[in-house]
């Protein structure tokens, strides 16, 4: 069973594992430049989280708003992200984001349209002008599925329900990658000199979460196993508008198309409460009254943006105030209106996934009243440092490319810049790592040891003697990230959740899994867990270090933001098996684009 | 506790009704069972609970073992298409209180497709069907470096079919597909609708010329059980209709 002959091999120059937006755009890229590609997904193609996206595609078009530019997009980008980002990346990002909606449309991709035939543009928060690219509110599905279609007229080779549990490497540099099938239980080796993670983020250690089963940080903890280094790991972002109501979809998304769109957010006492959070950072260009936010939808040179639009730390951290000063709704969120506002033939046209999500699963009809909505767990801008231009690790051949890679999005991200983020570096490292594996000459061996550990870890929970299950240790681990390293934080509570974490590793060391290897999921769940807790414990440790509030790190006894955290990355990185964390400074931004901060 | 969002157990919560259901569920497991078989489990849920969590909640606190795709689990991603109470459904978008619960509510895999595990079928045959009618655009002669421009009215022509999210509801519920799995089955000409209908598109040709294969779209028999399964509200037999017309049309 563990004898590495018998188990099942491939050999391919580029292997990504992934098959999200990331992951495909990487294996398209890979392919075009002449690589023979392996594309590795947990999932069936096609469902893997991106397909949740709804809002849009940011990307300064030009073609609606002609004073939009990279310039523009690269700016509001490192303000909303509090200048933590990596200006390169999100300089690359800016640049190269309009060249991929237009290639996606190239391929088929299917965009809402101006009267004059142009792809139309979506306001969105944080975003100066209306920039994102968009179907109705299911642009994601549409993403996905034109790349899919891409991949499937390349014949790119995909391995569906397959799972990775473990990078090899020979010497300091990536050999290839140790995985399962999900249907049969049966291992698979993978041979490959380039391996690019797409896994996706890390919500399913969050109880309230917009995010799907596979966000378990898979790609982070493999490559914090394989040497590389995480960033800014401390910043989780709550997206401000998830459901509340009832139980069973708390959490889920409530896109921020309903703000960009024309939507508000209410308290109980019926009154637009953003107006009283602007921070002093936003306040040169947000609104200060009802009527010149509302007059911004159509005239964006001579007014300045609703509150509701700010970026999405501050609407959150908001709602979670106004929810505590006991001016909640019923059910423990605000109300978000879009009812009172626009008439039902326009939000049905523009929202049309949102109105039946609310009617099927609320009994709420959003045309006609308002929705309950919270912050929810939604997408983690720590991830694995890359070398922006290439979006090569630390590590010899392995490389990172979407939410599973750190940098780009600083403290924060604004809406609409994932989707253009998995496009761009996806298609970056896919290419790079096909040139990387072009120019190795001979490929990097496999030692059957490696393999044989391999197999045996991953047999290991059915050894379990325990009595422990892991959905239960999941749903504690859930609930320990969420009360103790959340949307508001404080050392003592940290601190807290990081003794916690040590108790629930000790438990999976109990848990026992039942049954056989054919599709278990309470073993793939196993499997899973370390996974997640690694990962919670670089959050919780880089959190615990960071003494100040910024964007998606948010701290009751370090309340204000420090200027001399403003020029520091925390990294966190594996010293003999335990999680450390260092602190490296930013790096130096170019004069010309520093100038564009000056302006305003 | 600093994190005060939405998890407070809010007082209305009381307020929903509890029921009794019972879970008739059709279990296989191909490593001890010969063939499927049925498993009753009786729980307490609520007016506002799917049948997603109820077999959550059997999976979590009862039977480990129990196995079923999903992902989104809101009728985005399309994982969790099963045949509940007959009728195929996604499990995360049927409320449990819509259902007669009398009786027991049944819970089987789509039908049509290889039963691997419980309610995990093998998807390859309904890929495989996807893949064969050039699922992607066939286009020349744009230049990549401008915006190419569709009219909001030539796009509107297939916004229903590119609203498909493969879950194999459709094709899972046809009996042309049951009896002849060599169909392309509904979703196949959903996807070559998508396309054939997008004026951008120059495939159309080859692809009506796929579909007019002996197993393509004239075995349908219009039975419409394939939109009345669509959890998306898709047309799906219009849009099979309209692809016989454009082949008859092509012929004329």
């Amino acid at each position: 069973m563990t004898d590495p002959s018998s188990i099942e091999r491939h050999s391919f120059d580029v292997l990504v594992v992934g098959a999200g937006g990331a992951g495909l755009r990487a294996a398209i890229a890979a392919h075009d430049a002449g690589a023979k590609v392996g594309l590795v997904c947990k999932s069936l193609l096609g469902k893997a989280h991106t397909v949740m996206a709804e809002g849009g595609i940011a990307a300064a078009m030009g073609n609606v708003w002609s004073d939009d530019n990279w310039q523009v997009h690269f700016r509001d980008t490192m303000r909303g992200g509090k200048m933590l980002n990596h200006w390169r990346m999100a300089q690359l990002h800016a640049q190269e984001a309009p060249d991929r909606v237009r290639e996606l449309e190239e391929w088929g991709a299917l965009f809402d349209r101006t009267p004059d035939g142009l792809i139309s543009q979506r306001d969105f928060g944080g975003h100066r002008f209306a920039r994102l690219a968009h179907v109705g509110d299911r642009t994601g599905l549409e993403l996905i599925r034109t790349l899919q279609q891409r991949a499937v007229a390349l014949g790119i080779s995909v391995f569906m329900e397959c799972t990775v549990t473990q990078l090899l490497k020979e010497g300091d540099r990536l050999s290839g990658a140790f995985g399962y099938w999900r249907e049969s239980g049966r291992f698979v080796v993978f041979e490959a000199p380039s391996v690019v993670l797409a896994t996706g983020g890390i919500g399913k250690s969050y109880k309230v979460t917009s995010n799907s089963w596979e966000y378990t940080g898979d790609g982070h903890a493999l490559a914090l196993d394989a040497g590389a280094d995480l960033v800014n790991m401390e910043f989780v972002q709550f997206h401000p508008t998830g459901m509340v109501w009832p139980p069973s979809v708390n959490g889920i998304l409530v896109t921020e198309s309903v703000r960009g769109d024309g939507g508000v957010l209410r308290n109980n006492e019926g009154r637009r409460f953003m107006f009283d959070y602007i921070p002093e950072f936003f306040k040169a260009e947000t609104a200060d009254s009802e009527d010149e936010a509302d007059r911004w939808y159509d005239d964006k040179a001579n007014n300045r943006r609703p509150p509701e639009l700010l970026p999405r730390d501050e609407v959150a951290r908001a709602i979670n105030a106004e929810v505590k000063a006991g001016r909640g709704s019923p059910h423990g969120g605000v109300f978000l209106d879009i009812a009172s506002r626009r008439s039902p033939e326009y939000i049905q046209r523009r929202l049309p996934s949102m109105y039946h999500q609310f009617k099927e699963l609320a009994d709420v009809d959003i045309t006609a009243g308002p929705m309950e909505v919270g912050p929810t767990c939604h997408y983690v801008m720590g991830g694995v440092a890359v070398d922006p231009d290439t979006g090569e690790s630390g590590v010899t051949g392995l490389y990172a490319a979407g939410e599973v890679a750190g940098g780009m999005h600083g403290s924060n991200r604004l809406g609409g810049n994932s989707l253009s983020d998995l496009l761009v570096f996806g298609r970056r490292a896919g290419l790079n790592a096909a040139y990387a594996a072009a120019r190795v000459r001979s490929a990097p061996a496999i030692a059957d040891d490696d393999v044989r550990n391999a197999a045996t870890a991953a047999l290991a929970p059915f050894d379990g003697t325990g009595d422990e299950n892991p959905y239960t240790v999941q749903h504690d681990l859930q609930d320990v990230m969420h009360k103790l390293v959340g949307i508001i934080r404080n050392a003592d509570e940290m601190r807290d959740a990081l003794d916690k974490l040590v108790e629930l590793r000790e438990r999976t060391t109990r848990m026992t899994v039942e049954g056989h290897r054919q599709y278990n999921p309470g073993w793939h769940l196993a499997l899973d867990l370390p996974n997640m807790l690694q990962v919670s414990e670089c959050i919780a440790r880089a959190a615990l270090e960071r003494t100040e509030s910024r964007g998606g790190h948010t701290r009751d006894d370090f309340p204000g933001t420090d200027d001399t955290w403003g020029s520091v990355n925390l990294l966190c990185h594996l010293d003999d098996d335990a999680v450390a964390v260092r602190r490296q400074p930013l790096p130096s931004m170019p004069d010309e684009l520093r100038r564009l901060f000056d302006e305003t | 506790m600093a994190t005060a969002t939405v998890e407070q157990a809010p007082a209305a919560a009381d307020a929903v009704p509890s029921f009794q259901v019972t879970m008739r569920l059709r279990r296989f497991n191909p490593e001890q069972d010969t063939e499927a078989r049925w498993e009753d489990h009786t729980l307490t849920m609520y007016g506002t609970d799917r049948v997603l969590d109820a077999l959550h909640k059997i999976k979590w606190e009862i039977d480990g073992s129990l196995t079923f795709r999903r992902s989104c689990a809101h009728g985005i991603c399309g994982s969790d298409a099963m045949r509940i109470n007959g009728r195929n459904r996604l499990a995360c978008k049927t409320l449990l209180k819509d259902l007669p619960l009398d009786k027991p509510v049944t819970v089987e895999p789509i039908k049509g497709l290889a039963v691997l595990k419980d309610f995990v079928v093998d998807m390859e045959p309904f890929f495989e069907a996807y893949r064969s009618i050039m699922p992607f655009l066939v286009t020349s002669g744009n230049d990549p470096s401008r915006e190419r421009r569709q009219s909001p009215e030539d796009r509107a022509r297939y916004d229903d079919t590119t609203k498909c999210i493969m879950c194999a509801a459709c094709t899972s519920s046809c009996p042309v597909y049951w009896t002849d799995g060599q169909y392309f089955g509904p979703q196949a000409i959903v996807g070559a609708h998508r396309f054939i209908f997008d004026s951008r598109d120059e495939g159309a040709e080859q692809r009506l010329e796929i579909l007019n294969d002996r197993d393509g779209v004239w075995r349908c028999r219009t039975t419409f059980n394939c939109t009345d399964a669509c959890p998306r509200g898709i047309e799906v037999t219009k849009a099979i209709q309209e692809v016989k017309r454009a082949l008859l049309f092509r012929r004329g």
